[in-house]
This record gives C-alpha cells, sequence and structure tokens, in this order.
C-alpha cells in the first residue's frame, strides 16, 4: 500500500478469527490507519489480497451490515439528536440479528444521559468519541474497526469500554480490529498486540520499542 | 487567475450592459409619457429589488462577522498582548470600505430606478440629487453594518438584526411584485417618489451620516474590548466560507452555515416511523430541514426574484435572464438538502454506519433536493404567471417536474471530492483551467440539461401539457444516468 511513491504498508499478514480482538500498535505514521481502511476497501492494496467474511471487501449493503467501522475523526448528520442518531443507526439495521444494545442502554452506558437531546456539534470531543463508539455497538456487526478508540476518552472510561468490548461484543462473536497507542486498553480488552514498525508486522519486538508498552508485545 | 480574471471582465460586461438602462434613465430629458403603468411597475419593482439585495448584502456580512480576522492573524495576534484595537482596525476600516462603496451604489442604483417619477416633480435630475443618493446609501450602510458588528458578540441581539432584515426583505420584495398587479400599491408608492425634492434628499444625506457616524464611534470605542472568543469562532467561519466561495464549493457553504446554527442547540429526541433504511436517510433529511424553517422562508421569498428581474432593471422582459435566475434559484434551493450528500461523501464511514449501500442512499439522498428545488421552481412560476410574465396554468407543474433533473446537477456538485487547489488542468488559449472549476461547470451543465424542456419552453415563452411529459422524462433520464454513473464510478 502507498501513498505516491511513500510506501505504507509492506508484506503485511494478517488474520483474525471469530471473537477475536486484535490490537494494531506503532508509531505515528506508520501505517494502522491506512491497514484498517485496506481491510474495509476504502483503500485497495497495490499488490496482495485482502479477504473479509469471506471475499474481498465490497462497498454495498449487505457487507456493510455486517462490518463497522470508527474511522478517524468522525462527523455527523446534523440537526438530529444524541438519542436519534443511535435510533436512526438502530433502525437502518432492522431486523436486528446478532448482538448489539439499545439506545437508552448505550447513551447510559457511555455516559451520554444529560446530553441525549443535544445535537452532535454541542458535545466535546471526548463526548463525541463516545457517541461515535455508542453508534457501532447499536447496530450487530460481525467485524468491527476502530481507529484509536481510545482518543479523548477519559482513563476510566477507556477500561470500561475495553471490559465491554471483550465480555460482551467479543464474547458474542464479534471480531474486533483496532488501531491503539494505549497498551493498558488494548490489555484489558484481551486483545492480540500485532506492532507495526516501517509498514510491517514487527513480530517478536519488545515493548520498549513501541510507544511505552511494557513487557512483551506478542 | 487567467480564468477568473476573464470570467470578471465577461460578468462586467453583461452587467454594466444590464444596469445602463436604468442609469441611463437619470440622463434622459423628462417627459411625462414615463408615467405610464409600465413606468410605475418598473419604478417600484427596482426599488423592491434595491432593498433586497442591500439586506441580503448585510444578511451576508452577518454571516461573515462583520467583524473578522484572517485565520492566521485570528490564531496568533488575539492571544498576544497587542492592543486589541490595533488588531481590529484594519478589519473595521475594510469592512467600512466595502459598506461604503456598496451602499453609495445602492443609493445610485435605488435614485436610477424611481428616476421617471422623481423627475416628475421638477424640470429635471439635479445633479446634487445623485450625489446626495450616493452619500444617504453609503450612511446608512455604514451604520447598518456598524450595528451589526456592535451585535456581533450577542446571539439575541444578532437574531433581533437579522428578523428585522428578513422582514424588510420580504415586505419590499412583496410590494414589488404585488405592485406589478395591483395599481394602487404602484400609484402609492409613485406619489412618494413624485414628492421628494432637495430638502428631503438633504435631510436623508445628514440623517444617514449621523447614523453612521455615532454607530461607528460606538464601535470604534467597543474595539478595545470586543471580546476574542467570538472574534476567534467569526474569523474560523468566515475563513472557511470564503475559502468554500472562492472554489464555488456552495455544498460547503451550506455546511458550515447548518453547523454554525446547531452548535449549542438542544432539541427534542423524538421517535423514528418504522421505514426502510433508505427511506429512514431521507426521512432523516426531511426532520433536519423541518427542525430549521428560516432558510425556507428566506427561499420562498426568494422565488419573487426572476419576476423583478429585468422587468424591474430594464423595463423589459428578459427570457434568458429570468431562465439564469430561475436556475440559479432553484439551484441554491436544493442545494438545501444535500449536506448529509456532503457528508456522506467526505466521511465514508458515516453513511457505511447505517448500512445502507452507496446506491440505495444516493436515490435517497436525491429525494429531499428533488422537492425543494421542484418546488422552489414552481412557486417561482408561479409569480411569474401572476406577475403576468408567463401565462398558462402549466407552468408550475413544470417546475416542479424539472426539480428531479435539477438533482442530478446539485448531486454532482455536492459529491465532487476534496479540492486541491494546486491540481492543474487543462491547458487553454486562457490559461490552466482548474479541474474545481471544470466539475463546477460540469455539474451546472448536468442541471441544465436535466431541465432541458423547462428551459426551451422559457426562451421560448410558452409551455403545454406535452411539456410536462417532456420534463418528466427528461428528470428521470437524467437523474437516473447520473444515479448509475456515479455508483458506477465509486466501485
Amino acid at each position: 500500500m502507498a501513498y505516491g511513491d511513500v510506501v505504507v504498508l509492506d508484506d503485511v499478514d494478517l488474520t483474525a478469527a471469530a471473537g477475536e480482538i486484535v490490537a494494531l500498535t506503532g508509531v505515528n505514521g506508520v501505517g494502522k490507519s491506512t491497514l484498517l481502511t485496506c481491510i474495509v476497501g476504502f483503500r485497495r492494496p497495490a499488490a496482495g489480497t485482502v479477504s473479509v467474511l469471506g471475499g474481498p471487501p465490497r462497498d454495498d449493503a449487505a457487507f456493510w451490515r455486517s462490518v463497522a467501522i470508527v474511522a478517524d475523526q468522525p462527523t455527523w448528520y446534523p440537526g438530529l439528536t444524541v438519542r436519534e442518531l443511535l435510533e436512526l443507526v438502530r433502525m437502518t439495521h432492522q431486523p436486528l440479528r446478532g448482538w448489539c444494545l439499545p439506545a437508552d442502554e448505550l447513551i447510559e452506558i457511555f455516559g451520554l444521559t444529560a446530553r441525549a437531546d443535544a445535537s452532535p456539534l454541542s458535545l466535546s470531543s471526548g463526548q463525541r468519541q463516545r457517541l461515535s463508539l455508542a453508534a457501532v455497538l447499536a447496530r450487530p456487526s460481525r467485524l468491527l474497526l476502530l481507529d484509536e478508540p481510545e482518543q479523548s476518552l477519559d482513563a476510566g472510561f477507556r477500561l470500561e469500554l475495553a471490559t465491554l468490548l471483550r465480555e460482551q461484543y467479543a464474547a458474542n462473536g464479534g471480531t474486533l480490529v483496532m488501531a491503539t497507542h494505549d497498551h493498558d486498553f488494548a490489555m484489558t480488552a484481551g486483545a492480540r498486540i500485532v506492532p507495526l514498525a516501517e509498514g510491517r508486522i514487527a513480530e517478536g519486538l519488545v515493548a520498549e520499542e513501541h510507544e511505552g508498552i511494557t513487557g512483551p508485545v506478542l | 487567475m487567467y480564468v477568473v480574471g476573464f470570467t470578471l471582465v465577461i460578468v462586467g460586461i453583461y452587467g454594466s450592459d444590464f444596469l445602463a438602462s436604468p442609469l441611463r434613465r437619470l440622463s434622459q430629458p423628462v417627459t411625462h409619457a414615463a408615467a405610464t403603468h409600465a413606468a410605475a411597475t418598473q419604478a417600484v419593482a427596482g426599488a423592491g429589488l434595491v432593498i433586497g439585495v442591500g439586506v441580503g448584502l448585510l444578511l451576508l456580512a452577518q454571516a461573515l462577522g462583520p467583524l473578522a480576522l484572517s485565520p492566521a492573524d485570528a490564531s496568533w495576534l488575539l492571544l498576544t498582548p497587542l492592543a486589541r484595537r490595533q488588531v481590529l482596525r484594519r478589519a473595521a476600516l475594510s469592512v467600512a470600505l466595502l459598506a461604503t462603496v456598496a451602499g453609495a451604489l445602492l443609493g445610485v442604483l435605488g435614485l436610477a430606478m424611481a428616476g421617471p417619477y422623481l423627475r416628475l416633480a421638477g424640470s429635471g435630475l439635479p445633479g446634487s440629487w445623485l450625489f446626495l443618493s450616493a452619500v444617504a446609501g453609503a450612511g446608512c450602510c455604514l451604520a447598518a453594518v456598524a450595528a451589526e458588528a456592535l451585535a456581533q458578540p450577542g446571539d439575541r441581539p444578532r437574531a433581533v438584526i437579522r428578523a428585522v432584515c428578513i422582514a424588510v426583505a420580504v415586505i419590499a420584495m412583496a410590494g414589488a411584485v404585488a405592485g406589478e398587479r395591483w395599481s394602487a400599491i404602484t400609484r402609492a408608492v409613485t406619489d412618494v417618489f413624485g414628492g421628494l425634492s432637495t430638502p428631503v434628499f438633504n435631510t436623508a444625506a445628514l440623517v444617514a451620516l449621523a447614523l453612521a457616524a455615532v454607530a461607528w464611534v460606538l464601535l470604534w470605542q467597543r474595539l478595545a474590548s470586543f471580546p476574542a472568543g467570538v472574534l476567534r469562532s467569526d474569523s474560523a467561519r468566515s475563513g472557511r466560507a470564503l475559502l468554500a466561495a472562492q472554489y464555488l464549493n456552495f455544498s460547503l457553504l451550506f455546511w458550515i452555515a447548518e453547523d454554525n446554527h446547531w452548535r449549542g442547540r438542544l432539541l427534542r429526541s423524538r421517535p423514528w416511523p418504522k421505514l426502510p433504511p433508505a427511506l429512514a436517510l431521507a426521512w432523516a433529511d426531511w426532520r433536519r430541514l423541518g427542525r430549521r424553517p428560516g432558510p425556507l422562508v428566506i427561499l420562498a421569498g426568494a422565488a419573487v426574484i426572476p419576476a423583478l428581474l429585468g422587468v424591474a432593471v430594464t423595463g423589459r422582459v428578459h427570457t434568458v435572464l429570468i431562465a439564469a435566475a430561475l436556475i440559479g434559484g432553484a439551484f441554491a434551493a436544493g442545494t438545501q438538502g444535500i449536506t448529509a450528500t456532503k457528508r456522506d461523501q467526505d466521511d465514508p464511514a458515516l453513511l457505511r454506519l447505517l448500512g445502507v449501500g452507496p446506491g440505495q442512499a444516493l436515490v435517497a439522498r436525491a429525494a429531499l433536493p428533488s422537492l425543494l428545488s421542484g418546488c422552489w421552481l414552481a412557486i417561482a412560476l408561479a409569480v411569474l404567471c401572476a406577475a403576468g410574465t408567463l401565462h398558462g396554468w402549466v407552468w408550475p407543474l413544470l417546475g416542479l417536474a424539472a426539480g428531479p433533473g435539477l438533482t442530478a446537477g446539485i448531486l454532482r456538485m455536492a459529491r465532487t471530492a476534496r479540492i486541491n487547489p494546486a491540481d492543474r488542468g487543462p491547458d487553454t488559449p486562457m490559461g490552466s483551467t482548474p479541474p474545481w472549476l471544470i466539475s463546477r461547470m460540469l455539474s451546472v451543465i448536468v442541471a441544465v440539461i436535466g431541465t432541458v424542456a423547462l428551459v426551451h419552453a422559457l426562451l421560448k415563452g410558452e409551455a403545454h401539457a406535452t411539456t410536462v411529459i417532456d420534463q418528466c422524462v427528461a428528470s428521470v433520464i437524467v437523474l437516473w444516468a447520473y444515479v448509475m454513473i456515479a455508483r458506477a464510478l465509486s466501485r
């Protein structure tokens, strides 16, 4: 995978099983977000294959009913409230087949009760991130991709989120691949940590080389 | 640069040719033959149009600040120990200069519109009236802009000024259009014009200057403690808006306006009706628009503009001008409904979150702009019929039928990829044409193709039931073709 002449990812071989959580780690610019966008088909690799749920990523309704992504710097449709947005996500996925949480429960879990009738534009950056994460859990999915889910979240809620992902999303068969800089978050989520370095999976690298992650990563 | 320069020259040539007619009236010898109903209608409509343009400029100034700094200055200079007035002085003087020029032009144009009736009161048009009109116009505009700047830090004063501007525009435009039908209105207004004299002009100019002076003294004092927070947010917004305007990125302009509107608002959550996914998207668009009726009211008011153009300025019906105003107005109306489309385009994860395929989503997103542009065209054509410019009951139906065809161009413009100003386009005799300009022009061409039957009927000046059927067919084909091509290209 390259941007112009700059090769971002090269010789990456990654497999994730059903119910598994995979955490991509590495320094800024190493290709974590690019790998996520390749997995969902937003970018096409120059060489090699990407197989998601048994086939190449497709840009159609059937694919997106199984795959969900929270990208970096998410945006929102204007003029709708937090609750309406969550309910809209659930409605467009009817009939709901698979694990997901109702809007009321998500609002409570994600600490948005006081802002349920607010426009997302009125939320703080941390609340907007909570809303983005709540939205992907408002609908069923077999594969969930999160780009730095910990960003703007307070330390306490990061751990609550990691527990929720491990004990509910993954325990119900969902596969999660995330790019993260927070080792504690990844460990609490029970993730298999995949460090990236210079566009490759750096198997066997020790944690000190990866942004303060302590202990062996593989 | 060449392309922008060339465009400005062309606009200047056509604009001056267009305005030459009313300005010529000021230098022609006085004849009482001017006191016909047609001339009276023209004077009233012209005056209404000038007021409408003035109010529109004030609303635009408010949307941009009116006091704003460049993004770099707002980021750095506001946070330094420099005196706030010193930082803002240049911006304030620029606003004052623009207001003076615009006000003076509107003053002269207003005089030109009312020209024939002014001169009925005397033997000729005194040269001093021209000067005094310019002074009065400049003074009024300066005072109004200063009032807007004084109100800039407060949400409530801003809303009050906006409401007053809209009310004035609605009254002026409604009076102007009604004057084309009911002679009592034109008589009342032209009687006022006829009663104007040099003392009245002197008084108007003096009062306007006094108001401007008071407002600007107050503003100058206020500059020393103008709140930085307001300046930072307004400067960021106006910087983005001017950049969007520079690249004719109309959908981004509406996006900025919407973000500005919704920020900090509390709404009341309502349950969704049970709908299929694609229809749910269309319903969400409709709900969002219904919560923000202000632009719809302004759009409905703006539907009288095609009826005023041409007749008001030159006294003749300009079919090309009317067609251009109709297509442009309907394009603007439809663009109100595509901010969600632009978000779908700019953030691919957002639409996918809803699990709706891009093709289905595009069809769903076409519903609201089709309805908006179709309804706007229907209203504007009905006004043209009411004013006597067009004849027959079929025109409003033709407008409704043209909505979906026009929407193909609107969607295309909204879905244009982000602009890279550094991209070079094909070389032409005018220089390198930037790709963004080509893309914008293609969107307009698609819109015109989608409304081909309407445009043809407007240029001919007649429409029949078969024209409506032709337009329906054209709309369906163009919109369908656009959705298919867009879907194929995104694969």
